[in-house]
């Protein structure tokens, strides 16, 4: 090896851990292979959400011609499942297995769900679109197929992730949870972006076979990224090995979201995340056209923004790891970051009437950023302050409010949009105010109320004690 | 096969045998059922036996 060649080499091994994000996650115990292998799920529900909410949506409009309110409806259906995620989370906490799991028998049924709907996906779009022979049959074939396709992908997807975030808090000792909250979110972020690219690629050259191949493929995609990333992960607890004559009687749901939202804030907690989430999501599906619109942006340009979000949501995420590794309190990181986001939307306003795309660029970045520090420290706190016997309700729960949140916001987003701007487009404000920016501005100002409202409900939970139980169930895992 | 904490050379007792041969019939049963559905609407789009 010359000289040369030996300096390279040193210096890799000198940045190895340190250069590899979320290494420091791993474990004696659980090391990092395993944690990247169970990450893997997140993975395949990234891939599922851009399939149903970004590609679907484009293909059943431009190439299959389905009408835009049906398509409206159809990518709405996931969200409907969205508030069960508590009761998944709870069912999985008290699961009763010979077996003694918990959570894989859901991560499993989570799978065969998404596995079924993107199944059938294919067959029931084109069936939707009225292509084929499908004139043929009644139509109500098409809509209730379609319908159920979505559904049993958005319950797949919400039961997988919430049984996964509950495995991977039953794994990891808690001083190495904000590191495994960081690498869960940077997979379902690297899920999104691969599988938004692929997509793209395959379809470009559209025909219905083509479509089938995609949906179909994403769907054994489905299989084997769950299989591989729940393979020999959790822990077998079977009731022979607990000594236990008989084991009590599991309390019912609603004694358990009693004994939950009366401990530590958990009402507070959950709307500061319900507020958050809606404040940092509203403008998801209005950057890219305001970008368009507004400041005339061309469409790869506008396709960069995207690009910009994520990347300001990655580094939002390792700086939250890093944060919060050095024992900050996850409610005031989230508080700062919600703070943050305040500029950030008033730099996106103010990019409209400075017609600067750097400006623009920058608040975008910044809301990125954000959003990923607040989704972060939600994340860990609710983590940290889930009692032990209650781990799956807690993600359950927080995985509702932030998954609702977020529904809801996208779609009010683009509703308020399009009624403000019909309304400016009839001089309702006044001439200066009849511009195409009148409707994505007014949105913006709402996330700001939004933001305002979610540092006050949040600030009184800044260095809100953990629970009880916490210490103890961490060291019995 | 009558005590429930016996350990067979399969290293699970009856109770968990019965809880996996429980998850394979439901399993083999959805995974029927999607099959199912996937042939029938796709014989819907295009029918193959004309």
């Amino acid at each position: 090896m010359n000289s040369i060649s030996q300096k390279v080499v040193r210096a890799w091994a000198g940045l190895g851990p340190g250069f590899l994000p979320f290494a420091d996650a791993a474990t004696p115990d659980v090391p990092l292979s395993r944690l990247l292998r169970l990450s893997l799920f997140q993975v395949s529900v990234g891939m599922a959400l851009v399939l149903v909410v970004g590609t679907l949506n484009r293909v059943m409009i431009v190439e299959l011609g389905v009408a835009a309110s049906i398509v409206a409806v159809m990518i709405s259906l996931p969200v409907l499942y969205a508030p069960f995620r508590t009761l998944v989370g709870f069912r999985s906490d008290t699961h009763r297995s010979a077996l003694g799991w918990k959570r894989v028998p859901f991560i499993w049924m989570g799978t065969m769900m998404q596995f079924g709907g993107l199944a059938i996906m294919p067959f029931a779009l084109l069936v939707l679109s009225g292509g084929g022979n499908a004139a043929a049959w009644p139509s109500w074939i098409g809509p209730l197929s379609a319908g159920l396709a979505f559904l049993l992908v958005g319950a797949g997807l919400h039961t997988i992730q919430t049984a996964g975030l509950a495995l991977a808090t039953d794994l990891v000792p808690a001083e190495s949870q904000p590191n495994v909250v960081g690498l869960m979110y940077v997979m379902l972020l690297l899920g999104t972006v691969i599988s938004a690219v692929i997509f793209g690629v395959m379809l470009e050259d559209f025909s219905p076979g083509r479509l089938i191949q995609v949906i179909q493929g994403s769907a054994i995609a489905t299989l084997v990224l769950n299989t591989v990333a729940l393979w020999k992960q959790e822990t077998r607890r079977p009731p022979r090995n607990t000594g236990a004559v008989a084991a009590p009687a599991a309390p019912s749901f609603e004694a358990a979201w009693r004994r939950f939202i009366s401990g530590d804030h958990a009402i507070r907690r959950l709307a500061a995340i319900a507020l958050g989430t809606m404040a940092f999501t509203m403008q998801d599906v209005l950057l890219e056209p305001y970008g368009g619109q507004v400041l005339g942006m061309s469409v790869a340009q506008t396709t960069l923004l995207t690009a910009t979000l994520a990347g300001g949501g990655l580094i939002g995420f390792a700086f939250a790891s890093r944060t919060l590794n050095r024992g900050a309190d996850p409610f005031r990181m989230s508080v700062a970051a919600v703070l943050a986001g305040i500029p950030a939307l008033g730099l996106v306003i103010a990019a409209g009437p400075l017609e600067s795309l750097a400006v623009f660029v920058a608040g975008v970045f910044l809301l990125g950023f954000g959003s990923g520090v607040f989704g972060h420290g939600t994340l860990t706190s609710s983590m940290r302050l889930a009692p032990r016997d209650q781990i799956g309700l807690a993600l359950g729960a927080w995985g509702a409010a932030q998954a609702t949140a977020a529904g809801v916001a996208v779609a009010l987003g683009g509703i308020i949009r399009d009624v403000v701007a019909a309304l400016a487009a009839r001089d309702a404000f006044g001439p200066s105010l009849a511009g195409p920016a009148t409707g994505y501005t007014a949105v913006y100002c709402i996330e700001i109320v939004l933001l305002v409202a979610t540092v006050l409900v949040m600030a009184p939970l800044i260095g809100s004690k953990r629970d009880a139980s916490f210490a103890e169930s961490r060291s019995v895992n | 096969m009558d005590d429930p904490n016996k350990v067979w050379p399969t290293g699970l007792t009856v109770g968990e045998s019965e809880e996996l041969h429980r998850n394979i019939i439901q399993g083999t049963q959805i995974f029927g059922m999607i099959a199912a559905l996937a042939h029938l609407l796709a014989y819907i789009y295009s029918p193959w036996l004309k």
